[in-house]
């Protein structure tokens, strides 16, 4: 199953809103792992290092099928990723989503709040952590009266 | 010290109904509490209710999490409740796992990381779940009573009301330091009755206030927890009726035996056999009541509503276009494991809601039936409860009871009730002349005095009519077989005449 498009924008607002809040001088490509800290950090407090990890570990499973250039990737005992920008194998490039794997696995981390916490639940979370965006009228496609 | 030097404790709302009465008016501010039960028992729901009913972004709440159920999992299963605004979160309502600190270090630093917390969101309430799972690891009694005391005295001075929740068992009441730090302790039990599952709470302690004790039953739905204080919540709710009025059967004969009808917040027994037409006569009792412009209840268990309007319809009794304005409410209470407090809510609710001035309960044996086994054992003492805080509240109780026909008995009731009654007719079969007839008598009339007659009666499309004058050519009706005093003279025959029924 690959990752629902909602889930999917929503990740890709989510990078390109940071990546819009960040210096010049720094690189892009931080963007999504910037993201993925920042959830990581707030969901360590609600369920745990452990239960954010648990998460974590799952939406990894479910992203490396969608982009494999995330093959390298792992995640850590505190829920942090090892092995971004390793050098990629040989993959069948139509499948690759080289580039986005951030993205894609950002989308399925929401994806499994979405399934666990609810709409509500996850965009308020989002609001919370970035106070200034608008990202909470597009998840499940249902709007949302914020 | 005048009361004005006193310091004044506020209350909080528990954001559980029927707990603030409990606990005596809400919970006290600033307060440290446990909440202790067995797994399944409803603690986390009873503290969410209270974090959703206090909770504000300007002072919001902290809950901990500590090993056991995920928060991820908790916040999935506690959002189906319908007191859960998923708005608070996570503004007003902020979760906080602990579970690192727990594992990998010692109470210190479990208290640094709280106080952390605790000084970052200056709190109104504290939760921590479970704080049995957050002093398992082995220590000292002196380290653990020392945490304690430290947790207890800095949630209070930053003016928290906290709640820990713990899965504890009652003999670890008297050695558990933590029970004697509390202010609160709140004990939440589940126990199978046979088929039923009954819970019970109840308030072990309660620093500064009173709270009403005893165990207290309370229902888990989608609401969350409700709690049915045994008080029913009338604590300094008494306002008997002072008039000295009577309300009137709508059986001119009866009402007449009566000495004019049935004093008002009375409690009345009307005690029969099967068929003796005890329904009928609440029926009438309570249709009366609507054509006197007095709002009615019937509870019934073992008709459903509808069942028991059209029976009325029978009678040329018309109870639909009353409920229908507010003046009726036919209450069918029947799940099988209900308390008589979680009753005495639903009527209490129908009370306040049409202004009910009288109340039927057709019958007792199917209310018995509706209990939980547990609480049939309690029945005797439960009724006693509710027909002195109904009656206490202005409102008039019809009640019926089956009681087994016996030639050598003349029982008023199966349940040794008829001291908790101030009046109580009697219906029975007799046999006379080879027919199965049926007599009443007034027993008992706490508010004066009433006929003393027996008087023959039949159950006619236009419900209970008594015939003829009382039946005083008989000796022996009460046993049922009565004998005619003087069968070479009957004197005055009992008279079928419609002419003369209905009148006294």
């Amino acid at each position: 199953m690959t990752i629902p498009p909602q889930m999917r924008d929503l990740a890709n607002r989510l990078v390109a809103y940071e990546a819009a809040t960040k210096k010049a001088s720094e690189p892009m490509e931080s963007a999504a792992p910037c993201v993925y800290d920042k959830l990581r950090m707030r969901l360590s407090a609600l369920a745990g290092v452990a239960g954010f990890q648990a998460l974590a570990f799952r939406a990894l499973a479910q992203a490396k099928a969608d982009a494999p250039s995330l093959w390298a990737v792992e995640v850590a005992a505190d829920g942090s990723l090892k092995g971004l920008g390793e050098s990629k194998p040989p993959v069948d490039i139509d499948n690759d989503l080289a580039g986005e794997g951030g993205v894609v696995l950002i989308g399925r981390l929401l994806g499994l709040l979405l399934i666990f916490l609810g709409e509500s639940l996850t965009l308020n979370l989002i609001s919370d952590l970035w106070p200034d965006a608008a990202f909470d009228d597009r998840i499940s496609g249902k709007g949302r009266n914020a | 010290m005048s009361t004005q030097d006193k310091v004044t404790i506020n209350k909080l709302p528990t954001g559980v109904p029927g707990l603030d009465e409990i606990v005596g008016g809400g919970l006290p501010e600033f307060s440290f509490n446990i909440i202790a039960g067995a797994p399944g028992s409803g603690k986390t729901t009873l503290a969410h209710q209270f974090v959703f009913a206090n909770a504000t972004l300007e002072r919001p709440a902290l809950y901990f999490t500590v090993l056991g159920e995920s928060a991820i999992k908790m916040l999935r299963y506690q959002q189906q409740y319908t007191f859960f605004d998923p708005a608070k979160l996570p503004g007003s309502i902020r979760f906080i796992n602990l579970s690192q600190v727990v594992l990998e270090k010692d109470l210190g630093a479990v208290l640094e990381e709280i106080t952390k917390e605790v000084e970052s969101a200056n709190p109104a309430v504290v939760v921590v779940d479970s704080f049995r799972t957050m002093v398992r690891k082995p220590q000292s009694d002196m380290d653990l009573q020392s945490f304690i005391q430290r947790l207890a005295l800095f949630l209070a001075s930053w003016q928290a009301t906290t709640f820990l929740i713990g899965e504890y068992a009652e003999d670890e009441l008297r050695d558990n330091p933590i029970f004697t730090v509390a202010d609160g302790l709140f004990w939440l039990r589940q126990t199978a009755e046979r088929n039923s599952i009954v819970r019970k709470l109840q308030i072990i302690k309660m620093r500064g206030q009173a709270s009403v004790p005893g165990l207290h039953t309370f229902r888990i739905t989608n609401a969350g927890l409700q709690a049915f204080s045994r008080t029913f919540g009338l604590v300094g709710h008494r306002n008997a009726p002072t008039s000295h009025r009577r309300l009137l059967f709508g059986i001119p004969a009866l009402d007449e035996m009566l000495g004019g009808g049935v004093p008002e917040g009375d409690s009345v027994l009307v005690a029969g056999s099967s068929g003796t037409g005890k329904s009928v006569m609440a029926t009438q009792f309570i249709a009366e009541g609507i054509r006197q412009g007095e709002p009615g209840i019937v509870a019934v268990f073992e008709e459903r509503p509808q069942a028991y309007a059209e029976r009325a319809a029978n009678l040329g009794l018309d109870l639909d276009a009353p409920q229908k304005d507010g003046k009726l409410a036919i209450l069918y209470l029947r799940p099988l494991d209900l308390s008589v407090d979680e009753t005495m809510h639903s009527i209490l609710d129908a009370v306040q809601k049409i202004g009910a001035k009288r109340l039927v309960i057709d019958s007792l044996a199917g209310f018995e039936m509706a209990l939980s086994p547990g609480f049939r054992a309690d029945f005797r003492e439960s009724l006693y409860r509710m027909i002195f805080a109904l009656t206490g509240i202005g409102v008039t109780i019809l009640s019926t009871v089956e009681v087994d026909e016996s030639f050598t008995e003349f029982p008023f009731s199966t349940y040794s009730i008829s001291f908790l009654c101030d009046d109580i007719i009697r219906l029975r079969y007799v046999s006379i002349d080879a027919q199965l007839r049926k007599i009443m008598v007034v027993i008992k009339m706490r508010g004066g005095n009433h006929a003393k007659d027996i008087r023959e009666y039949e159950i006619t499309p236009k419900g209970v009519v008594i015939l003829g004058k009382h039946l005083k050519d008989f000796q022996g009706l009460i046993s049922g077989i009565p004998v005619h005093s003087d069968r070479s003279d009957r004197g005055e025959e009992l008279s079928h005449d419609p002419k003369i029924k209905n009148q006294a």
